[in-house]
């Protein structure tokens, strides 16, 4: 197929809203601008440049539409664009690591969808990722299908310059048609769960108080609060239903708001793919090769810790840079910790998830103590200072982070399989990550002065998160564990090599 | 059981250079303090501000030239074996890193102004996630570094 292509002509009108969106400001202002009376030619000027602005706008983007076309060419999408520069960009099949769906609210009624090629994350993706903002959907899926069959075709005679375990079901793939399986749905009771326990409602209350608070003049708080005083006066009942109320608003829009982004949260296994699918206006489908899992992180927040929820995000390499929200991938936004495991061994059946943690010794616990209520004292000592009789208050902090302290000794932990190293450790949220030994990017033991003096280390394991890497730190272990650890973590056979190699220590370097 | 150490120390001449670069940053600081004691001289400030200004040099001196260059210098290690590459570095919190060959993406040397005066360069070695430098080696010991290294590092198929 070398027809040229071209994208839906709806793709004009998301382009427009897209630019529109983002020349919100300037536009508003200039409305401001235009606010005194109309009297003569010079205070239309604003209005007329907004109008000749508008107009700039939608005409770049029909062109923009009218010059975009793809095509499938040679085993390659080749797409080709640009106003007044013409711009080409040929992506081979074997680069791109999966295309993701999305649907907007334009798309929804014409049954069509934005596509995002995503390539495998070296330093120039940015430069080959590609969109193709709207296609329908027999397309997409031709478009997939042919994608898939010439990778397909390149991995076959590709297969005997494979080294030995780099995919472990390839000639499995090769012979098996493709196979859908549902590994997860959300229900609807953990979607509520999950907006109750996120810290969403919080964030939605402080929303509303710094809203409010940009009405300070307007508002005669004096007066608000004479009656505020009365209304105590006349029953403290009334106040807690009046908190109860704000509080079960930001509830509801917490929950609103989860029910947008992750209704119908579906995860499928579709061949070596891991497909999500979610949203509620905006459905979005994010596929990731299972090839490109660095790790996996449980990650338990204190409010979904007592109930064992937890939430499980993958940490893949590559894919997209641009995507803003996407820097983990919630596998599984919000499931008990016991349910995610048998879900977890369909998808990655090599991996290890009964873990045996080693934790911190006993002498850490000190350490963990002291530097969080050192800093902690940093912070109370001048604001009791200056607030005086009421900055004492800050003083109630210690207990709480004191629990914290005492919480995150009891956190840290790091277990160790023939390949896969587990840590768990706690900033507030308590963090497991499993890593196999060919994922970790390299692997640091820090110690401080005084670290030393206790015996104790900081482990610190890095592994491939998109374009960057994400570090694993479990503070104050037992030095000798992270040693061993780090004896774990040398390529084999050199360990008897170095023991001999001791003695003459310059071998290896000529 | 205690680690060994790695077994090779980075150029004497490092000491020089870092030691050049904390006298440049007592320049620095110092014209500052010039600047303060001036401007306190003319405005009637109090004295505590012109020994305080007078001081810090003098302790940025210390310290930047003195003190630190010489534990960094002391602290830093390095081994590169067949399969792996071994840093220690660090003035207060000593770091040891491990880097296998095989996750090693590229090798490059560095050579700014003042270390090429010195024949000395940094050589950076990236992995897909990260980045680790060796500052200050000799040239030619940088040189066949990066080439020893670019030819045992064979990223493996795996991806990334």
């Amino acid at each position: 197929m070398s027809e040229e292509k071209r994208l839906h002509p709806i793709s004009t009108v998301i382009n427009f809203v897209k630019q529109l969106k983002e020349a919100v400001i300037p536009l508003v202002v200039l409305l401001f601008l235009n606010r005194r009376g109309q009297e003569t030619f010079f205070d239309y000027l604003p209005l007329i440049g907004m109008g000749i602005f508008l107009l700039v706008i939608l005409v770049s983007g029909i062109l923009k539409w009218w010059r975009f076309t793809y095509r499938l060419e040679e085993g390659e999408l080749r797409i080709e664009y640009g106003l007044f520069v013409k711009k080409k960009r040929y992506i081979p099949f074997e680069r791109i690591q999966s295309l993701n769906y999305s649907e907007g609210i334009f798309h929804r009624p014409l049954k069509l969808v934005k596509i995002k090629v995503e390539t495998a994350g070296s330093s120039s993706s940015l430069e080959s990722e590609a969109e193709l903002t709207a296609i329908t959907k027999e397309e997409a899926n031709y478009l997939n299908s042919v994608i898939a069959k010439a990778k397909k075709r390149i991995k076959e005679t590709n297969e005997v310059l494979l080294e030995e375990g780099t995919e472990r079901a390839d000639g499995f793939q090769a012979e098996v048609e493709p196979e859908e399986k549902v590994l997860y749905k959300m229900t609807i009771k953990d979607l509520i769960i999950m907006a109750t326990t996120s810290g969403g409602a919080g964030v939605v209350i402080s929303g509303v108080l710094i809203f409010l608070s940009q009405f300070n003049e307007l508002i005669p708080f004096e007066a608000v609060m004479n009656e505020f005083v009365e209304v105590i006066q006349s029953g403290l009942l009334l106040v807690a239903i009046a908190v109860f109320l704000v509080l079960l608003v930001a509830w509801f829009i917490a929950v609103i708001l989860t029910f947008i982004r992750y209704a119908e949260f579906t995860v499928k296994l579709i061949d070596n793919d891991l497909v999500i699918t979610r949203g509620l206006l905006e459905k979005k489908q994010t596929t990731i090769p299972l090839n490109r899992i660095q790790g996996i992180r449980f990650n338990q927040n204190i409010l979904r810790e007592p109930f064992n929820y937890t939430s499980v995000t993958i940490e893949s390499a590559g894919g997209s840079v641009l995507e803003k929200d996407s820097n983990t991938i919630r596998l599984l936004p919000m499931i008990r910790a016991v349910e995610a495991v048998p879900i977890l061994k369909q998808v990655l059946p090599d991996y290890q998830w009964e873990t045996d943690f080693i934790g911190a010794p006993k002498r850490s616990i000190f350490r963990y103590m002291f530097w969080n209520l050192l800093f902690i004292t940093i912070a109370i000592v001048p604001v009791s200072y200056f607030f005086f009789p009421a900055g004492l208050f800050s003083l109630l902090l210690y207990p709480l982070v004191i629990g914290l302290s005492w919480l995150q000794y009891k956190s840290a932990g790091y277990c160790l399989s023939e390949d896969q190293l587990t840590v768990r450790f706690r900033v507030f949220d308590k963090q497991t990550v499993y890593m196999k030994k060919k994922r970790i990017q390299s692997l640091e033991l820090r110690e401080t002065i005084f670290q030393r003096r206790g015996k104790v280390a900081t482990l610190s394991a890095v592994i491939k998160s998109y374009s960057t890497g994400s570090v694993n730190s479990v503070s104050h272990l037992d030095v000798e564990d992270v040693e061993k650890v780090m004896e774990w973590y040398e390529p084999e056979g050199q360990r008897s090599q170095r023991e001999s190699s001791q003695t003459h220590n310059e071998l290896n370097l000529e | 059981m205690n680690r060994r150490e790695p077994n090779k120390r980075i150029s004497e001449r490092a000491l020089t250079v870092w030691k050049l670069y904390g006298w440049i940053n007592v320049a620095v600081v110092g014209i500052l303090a010039a600047a303060v004691i001036t401007l306190s001289v003319i405005f009637d400030w109090p004295g505590w501000i012109i020994a305080a200004a007078a001081a810090i040099p003098v302790v940025v001196c210390l310290l930047s030239v003195f003190v630190l260059p010489v534990i960094k210098w002391k602290r830093w290690r390095y081994e590169v074996r067949e399969e792996e590459i071994e840093l220690q570095h660090g003035i207060f919190i000593v770091k040891r890193t491990l880097v296998p060959m095989v996750r090693v993406q590229h090798v490059d040397t560095e050579q700014g102004p003042i270390l090429r005066k010195y024949q000395l360069a940094t050589i950076s070695i990236s992995t897909a996630a990260t980045l680790h430098q060796i500052p200050a080696l000799d040239i030619e010991e940088a040189d066949s570094l990066r080439d020893s290294i670019s030819a045992l590092a064979r990223v493996a198929k795996d991806d990334v």
